[in-house]
C-alpha cells in the first residue's frame, strides 16, 4: 500500500471510529458554512431583486439643456420640473456619452414639443422606440410597440380623444406635418399618459429642430458615489447642459439593502466565531482523549511534523465534509427564505460551493490551531503514562 | 542507525535524569553489548523505566553521556531523535498501547508507515510469526491481553530494530501467557540477534536473560551476569 493511500486510510478510520465527535464537528462546521452560504445566496438574490425593482423606477440620470423645461419622473413618480425651454445638441450628447462608457446603453433621447391634432394642441414626445422600451419596462402597452412610422398614445389622452390602436393621426407642426398610425396605448400612471409618443426624427423634422433634444434619460449601472462621479464627468463634457441625479427612492432602497447586508454579515461573523470556539473545544477534548495514541505514534518514531500532518488532515477532511453538507443545507435555507420572505426563487450560485468549503476548512483549521500546537508539543513519555 | 556487529551497542557515562529536585536516575555508567539480553529489575520508582525511556530516545537525560550504536543521543534534535526511534528501536509496552480503531494487521503496518512503506504481506508474516495469523482482522478490543501483547511484539520487531525495549511487558499477563510471550521473545532474539532490554518486577522474567541489573532509588545496586534459564524457566 502506498504511503499516501495508507495515510488517508488511517485518517478515515480514525474519524469513523470517533463517530460522536466526528458528527458533532461536522454538524458545527456545516452549521457555519450553511449560514454563510444561505446568507450569501439570500444577499445576492436580494441585491438582484432590489436591482430589478430599482430598474423599474427608470432613469437615474437626466440631461437637460440649461434652461430646458422638462418634467423629470418615471414609474408614476414626478420629481419636478427641471428648467425652461432650450435644446441639447444631439451630436454633442452622443460624443459625450461615447467618452463615458459607464453611462451604458440604457438611455433614451427625448424631444418634447407640441403639435396640432384635429385643430387642438397636444403635447408630444419624440423618442427612439427601442430605447424607451428598454428603459421603461414597467410601461403597460395595449396594442404593440410602434416602429418609426407609428405612434403610442398615453391612456388619458386616448380616452379623452377616443383614440384606439389602428387609428391614423394627422399631426402638424411649424415645419411640417405627418400622418402616423397608432399601434398602442400606453399606461404609466404618470405624465406619459397625457402624451403622444412619436419617432424622434419625424418630430425633429415636424418641429424644425433637427439634431435637437430636450432631454436624455440614462439608466446607468452605477450607484452612490459612482453615479455622482459619472454625473460630474458628463457635466464637464456638456457645458450648456445640466446633468442631474433622479434616484431618491432608489438610493433609499440601496441604502436599506446595504444595512441589511451589513446586519447579515455581522450575524454570520458572530455565528462563525461561535462555531470556531465550539470546534476548538471539541478538538481540544479529542486531543486530550487521544493523548496516549499521540504518545504512541511519537514513540514509534513519527516526527512532530508527521503527527501534525495526520491531525491537520483530519481537520481538513472534517472541514470538507462540513462544507459540502453546509452548502446543501445553506442552499435549502436560502430557497426557503427567498420564497417565503421575497416571494422569489433563490439564485443557484455554484460559486458559493467553494466558498462554503473554504469557510468550513478555515474554521476547522483555526479551531484546531490550539489543539494542534498541543499535539506538536506533546511529550510521548508523559502521554503514554496518561498524564 | 550505524550499529557495528560485536560491539558495545549501549554506553552510558554519568547518565542522570532529574525531575526538579527528584533524582529519577543517579549517574549511571553502563555498557551493553550487541545482541545481549539485559533485564532491569527494581521496585516502583527505582528508575528502571526512566532508564528505558532514555535508552529508547523517548526522554532526554539531565546530564551524562548516552551512546546508542555509537551515536550520542544528547546531540540529537527532536526530529533526529524521532528518526532514531523509528529506525533503531522497537518498544513493547505493558499496556500494549495499540491503536483502537485499527486491526491487528493495521497496527503493525502503522509502524511500517512511519519507518518506510506499509507492506501488508510483511506485516501479515510478522503476525503469523507471533502466532496471530488468524487474528489479523481483529481490533485490539477483540483480542485477549496475551494476544494484544503479541501484536505489540510484532509491531516492535517489524522494522528489524537493533534495540528492543520492553517495559513490564508481562505485567498484565497471567503465568501461561507470560511464558508464551517469553518463549516467543527468546525465539525472536535468537533469530534476529537484536539487543533486548526488559524492565520488570518479575523474577521469572529476569531468568530468561543473561544479565540482570538491580536498581533502587534511581541507583544501580547490582549488575549480575547469570546463566540463561530460557530453556526451562519454570
Amino acid at each position: 500500500m502506498s504511503r499516501r493511500r495508507w495515510f488517508f486510510h488511517v485518517v478515515i478510520r480514525s474519524l469513523a471510529h470517533r463517530k460522536g465527535g466526528t458528527l458533532l464537528l461536522v454538524t458545527v462546521l456545516a452549521m457555519a458554512s450553511s449560514l454563510v452560504t444561505s446568507l450569501g445566496i439570500v444577499s445576492f438574490s436580494m441585491e438582484k431583486k432590489v436591482a430589478e425593482e430599482i430598474r423599474r423606477y427608470g432613469a437615474n440620470l437626466v440631461i437637460v439643456a440649461d434652461s430646458a423645461g422638462v418634467e423629470v419622473g418615471s414609474g408614476g413618480m414626478n420629481f419636478g420640473r427641471v428648467a425652461e425651454s432650450a435644446y441639447l445638441d444631439q451630436g454633442q450628447v452622443q460624443r459625450a456619452l461615447l467618452q463615458e462608457p459607464a453611462a451604458g446603453r440604457d438611455l433614451s433621447f427625448h424631444l418634447r414639443g407640441a403639435l396640432k391634432l384635429w385643430g387642438d394642441t397636444v403635447a408630444v414626445d419624440g423618442v427612439v422606440f427601442p430605447q424607451i422600451r428598454r428603459l421603461s419596462p414597467w410601461w403597460r402597452i395595449q396594442g404593440t410597440w410602434p416602429d418609426a412610422n407609428g405612434a403610442l398614445i398615453g391612456s388619458d389622452l386616448a380616452l379623452r380623444r377616443s383614440i384606439k390602436p389602428g387609428d391614423a393621426l394627422s399631426l402638424s407642426g411649424p415645419a411640417g406635418g405627418m400622418v402616423v398610425r397608432v399601434t398602442g396605448i400606453v399606461s404609466t400612471g404618470g405624465e406619459a399618459d397625457r402624451l403622444v409618443f412619436l419617432d424622434l426624427l419625424a418630430l425633429q423634422k415636424a418641429l424644425g429642430l433637427q439634431g435637437q433634444l430636450t432631454a436624455v434619460k440614462i439608466l446607468a449601472a452605477a450607484t452612490g458615489e459612482d453615479l455622482r462621479r459619472l454625473a460630474g464627468n458628463l457635466q464637464k463634457l456638456l457645458g450648456g447642459a445640466q446633468v442631474k441625479e433622479v434616484r431618491q427612492v432608489a438610493a433609499t432602497s440601496e441604502s436599506l439593502l446595504k444595512k441589511v447586508q451589513l446586519l447579515m454579515l455581522l450575524v454570520a461573523a458572530v455565528v462563525v466565531t461561535a462555531c470556531g470556539a465550539s470546534v476548538a473545544a471539541t478538538m481540544s477534548s479529542s486531543v486530550l482523549e487521544r493523548g496516549r495514541e499521540i504518545g504512541l505514534i511519537k514513540a514509534m518514531g513519527a516526527s512532530r511534523r508527521a503527527v501534525l500532518l495526520l491531525f491537520t488532515a483530519e481537520s481538513v477532511l472534517l472541514g470538507i465534509i462540513g462544507g459540502v453538507a453546509g452548502y446543501g443545507a445553506g442552499y435549502a435555507i436560502a430557497l426557503l427564505v427567498t420564497k417565503t420572505v421575497f416571494a422569489t426563487a433563490a439564485e443557484f450560485l455554484p460559486a458559493f460551493f467553494p466558498a462554503a468549503v473554504v469557510v468550513s476548512c478555515f474554521l476547522a483549521l483555526v479551531g484546531s490551531t490550539g489543539p494542534l500546537i498541543a499535539v506538536y508539543r506533546l511529550d510521548p513519555v508523559r502521554s503514554l503514562r496518561g498524564e | 542507525m550505524p550499529v557495528e556487529s560485536g560491539t558495545c551497542i549501549i554506553e552510558t557515562a554519568g547518565l542522570t535524569k532529574r525531575y526538579g529536585d527528584i533524582c529519577a536516575l543517579a549517574p549511571l555508567d553502563l555498557q551493553v553489548s550487541e545482541g545481549e539480553w539485559l533485564t532491569v529489575m527494581g521496585h516502583s520508582g527505582s528508575g528502571k523505566s526512566t532508564l528505558l525511556n532514555l535508552l529508547g530516545g523517548l526522554d532526554r537525560p539531565t546530564a551524562g553521556r548516552l551512546l546508542v550504536g555509537g551515536e550520542d543521543l544528547l546531540a540529537f534534535s527532536e526530529d533526529h531523535l524521532a528518526r532514531f526511534r523509528r529506525e533503531a528501536v522497537g518498544i513493547i509496552f505493558q499496556q500494549h498501547h495499540l491503536i483502537p480503531y485499527l486491526t491487528a494487521l493495521e497496527n503493525v503496518m502503522m509502524a511500517q508507515y512511519f519507518h518506510s512503506v506499509p507492506d501488508q504481506a510483511e506485516a501479515r508474516q510478522a503476525l503469523e510469526r507471533v502466532g496471530l495469523g488468524k487474528r489479523l482482522a481483529n481490533r485490539p478490543g477483540e483480542l485477549s491481553g496475551g494476544e494484544q501483547q503479541r501484536v505489540c511484539i510484532a509491531r516492535a520487531i517489524i522494522n528489524s530494530p537493533k534495540l528492543l525495549l520492553g517495559d513490564e511487558l508481562t505485567g498484565n499477563l497471567d503465568h501461561k501467557s507470560t511464558r508464551l510471550v517469553m518463549e516467543l521473545l527468546k525465539e525472536l532474539h535468537e533469530e534476529e540477534h537484536f539487543t533486548l532490554v526488559l524492565v520488570t518486577h518479575n523474577q521469572e522474567v529476569a531468568g530468561w536473560g543473561g544479565r540482570t541489573l538491580f536498581m533502587d532509588d534511581g541507583k544501580l545496586v547490582k549488575d549480575l551476569r547469570h546463566e540463561r534459564k530460557g530453556d526451562d524457566p519454570s
